[in-house]
């Protein structure tokens, strides 16, 4: 008896001296990161998290918040599957207990993890999920990539009014990001007055699409619309040329990710696909551009360009609340986060709406050989397809 | 449906079916001899492709495409179809020849445990990203009358035929073939006859091990290497092979071939949507399960390889 009171005091003034010691040294706080770094998709996820491995270090290396505290991150791999997400996330909120988080990165992990984050109470800013309904998850749930609700509609009024196709077919994947664009962009295009004539679907690992091909080839559209990830799309124009299908493709932001041109080599030429808006090469965009480089070897991607201004405005947010405060509390850091306003970041200014997708505009691109050439910036006002330079 | 899309569904079909028969073949000629399905045959299909890939890149190098690469190419998958034999007969003497005389169930949970260690290995050693094998030739597609068919399609074709026949000649004509099946009918009179049993079966397993290499180098041509290509197609081909009548070398060939078209027409004739398309061939499954368990070919627990 006596023995384990004994142990039992030892115990308590041990745990206590162990408190004390972790509440001397203010440790700074940390933000997550989350994406596929493992896997057919891994290219987006490395690309996104140097981003904010480049924000992070050049920020502490300013002094950090408030000139002191240094700012940790925490990348988890999701391998673009939401359960590897939930864990993720599991992991980041309760032991690693991160003030905000990047990411994820696919819209499917999104979905999941934006649950999740909304009922933690945890700021999330993903660079790339683009599905419509990813911001109505909840108010801490914030994007810096176009939703795809308004690339959708660019997509389908520019097929029609710009490019001049009144028939279309679509083969797309079994997942929320590639279904979301297609029912966008259908919706879109048929409103403009264009008709969707075939939609063909698979689902995601697919390797042969020969079948859905032919019966697309049969239908003869004008153009074919494959809103797909790189792994997929360069299989599927690969082996449309090897059925000599002449007819053009149109593509998605997913098509921003250079891995195409090496998995694709030319048979990416002739593609028109909608992206980000170019920012008239800002300088902030130059040097980011050339930190990136010099930094991982690689040039950053849309997704990545998009992480970059989300790491920044999070830590910003973190550093205006502790300065108000002294704490980093979650609500706090949301409610900064929302109010940002006119941010001048690398992918141009910023601001958030009121369900928290960013303000923006998209582009359009067409590949020449393995080059893309930037066609204009467009936005969608009231149903009207705009061009803005 | 015009005649030309018809007639590419067709051809599209007939491909994929002649790879799903050539690696049926290694499924069938194992359950002949041992009355057990080694799961592992698709792993074993996928490191053939990855030691196929990495001996013709390194064979090729920089190479334009001629003659050589086509050399070449031949080179890698003869050095891939002896390295996966040698695995294939590596496996059956680690795994499975000491539960031999155990339950029924047992080699089939250690098949299946080398499968997971053979992907699971190779995701480690290789990374999960799939690796592009790039065509030996000019893949530029020829058109007869809107059907278009690839050098590619023609080589799977061709390689599969010929594989088959030397196979049927193999097993029908030599002694060797007359051991494999009288180890088949009955393995304990056939070891009375003076039959090396052990032997019929490490050939048995080497050369199945070594037709799943050449079916995962033609398969990776068009879908490229990764850990976990031979999952799905090794499940399919089983398919075809019970689809076939198991044990039964023709039914396997019979089996792979009609299972690649009835994918295909499945989607593109009978209009189960194209998201499904993997759900046909398990949907055969069953159907041929319950309807006629033997399989096409099959003749009721007799005569087999």
């Amino acid at each position: 008896m006596k023995k384990s009171l004994l142990i039992t005091v030892a115990l308590v003034a041990l745990i206590s001296v162990s408190v004390f010691a972790g509440g001397s040294g203010e440790t700074g706080p940390k933000i997550g990161f989350i994406g596929p770094m493992t896997g057919d998709n891994a290219n987006y996820g490395i690309l996104c998290n140097n981003s904010v491995i480049l924000a992070v270090e050049q920020f502490n290396a300013k002094g950090g918040i408030d000139g002191k505290l240094k700012v940790t991150l925490v990348t988890e791999d999701s391998e673009g599957v939401p359960e590897k997400g939930l864990s993720a996330i599991e992991k980041l909120s309760s032991s690693d207990k991160i003030s905000g988080l990047i990411g994820p990165v696919f819209t499917g992990v999104a979905f999941a993890v934006g649950e999740r984050v909304q009922n933690e109470g945890i700021v999330m800013l993903s660079p790339s999920a683009t599905h419509a309904d990813i911001t109505s998850i909840g108010d801490y749930v914030f994007r810096t990539v176009v939703s795809d609700g308004l690339q959708g509609e660019v997509a389908g009024h520019y097929f029609y009014e710009k490019l001049g196709y009144r028939t279309i077919g679509v083969l797309y994947a079994k997942n929320d990001y590639s279904q979301g664009l297609f029912e966008g962009m259908t919706a879109s295009f048929e409103k403009a007055g264009g008709k969707m004539i075939i939609s063909e679907a698979f689902q995601v690992g697919d390797k042969d699409f020969k079948t859905q091909l032919t019966k697309i080839r049969s239908a003869n559209p004008e153009a074919i619309y494959i809103p797909n990830y790189t792994a997929e799309m360069a299989q599927i124009l690969e082996q449309a040329s090897q059925l000599g299908i002449k007819i053009p493709f149109l593509s998605c932001d997913g098509f921003s990710n250079p891995d195409i041109y090496n998995l694709a080599g030319d048979f990416t030429h002739g593609v028109v696909y909608v992206g980000p808006a170019q920012v008239a090469e800002s300088l902030a965009y130059a040097k980011f551009k050339s930190d990136y480089e010099k930094k991982f070897g690689v040039s950053p991607d849309s997704f990545a360009t998009n992480a970059f201004d989300g790491a920044n405005i999070l830590l910003g947010a973190m550093e205006k609340v502790y300065k108000a405060t002294g704490t980093f509390d979650r609500k706090a850091i949301r409610d900064a986060v929302a109010a940002t306003k006119d941010y001048q970041g690398v992918t141009g200014t910023v601001n958030f709406a009121e369900n928290g997708d960013i303000i923006a505009y998209q582009g359009l691109y067409r590949v020449n050989g393995t080059t893309p050439e930037y066609i204009g910036t467009f936005t969608v006002v009231d149903g009207v397809l705009t061009q803005v330079d | 449906m015009g005649i030309a899309e018809f007639f590419q569904h067709l051809t599209n079909g007939l491909t994929l079916g002649g790879i799903y028969a050539l690696i049926a073949l290694g499924y069938t000629m194992v359950y002949g001899i041992l009355k057990f399905i080694n799961f592992a045959h698709g792993d074993v299909l996928m490191v053939g492709s990855y030691a196929g890939l990495f001996i013709y890149n390194a064979l090729r190098g920089d190479a334009p495409l001629g003659p050589w690469v086509l050399i070449a190419f031949f080179l890698a998958m003869l050095a891939s179809m002896v390295i996966s034999a040698l695995l294939g007969v590596t496996i059956e003497r680690v795994a499975y020849k000491p539960l031999r005389k155990a339950t029924r169930l047992a080699p089939l949970l250690s098949a299946i445990g080398v499968s997971f260690i053979l992907s699971n290995s190779a995701a480690w050693a290789f990374g999960t990203n799939s690796k592009k094998f790039h065509y030996p030739f000019d893949n530029t597609p020829f058109v007869f009358k809107g059907v278009v068919i690839t050098p590619h399609q023609i080589l799977i074709l061709s390689v599969s035929l010929v594989m088959m026949i030397i196979l049927k000649i193999f097993i029908d004509r030599t002694r060797m073939g007359k051991a494999m099946r009288a180890t088949s009918l009955d393995q304990q009179t056939a070891m009375l006859m003076g039959i090396n049993v052990d032997r019929v079966i490490s050939l048995t397993f080497s050369i199945g091990s070594a037709l799943a290499a050449v079916g995962g180098i033609l398969i990776a041509l068009d879908f490229k290497v990764y850990a976990t290509m031979g999952t799905m197609t090794g499940l399919k081909a089983f398919v075809a092979a019970v689809f076939g009548g198991i044990g039964n070398i023709t039914g396997a060939m019979l089996g792979g071939i009609l299972l690649g078209i009835l994918e295909t027409f499945g989607v593109a004739i009978f209009g189960i949507p194209s998201g499904l398309k993997d759900t046909i061939a398990f949907g055969v499954l069953i159907i041929i399960l319950l309807v006629k368990p033997a399989g096409l070919l099959g003749k009721d627990e007799k005569e087999k390889v």
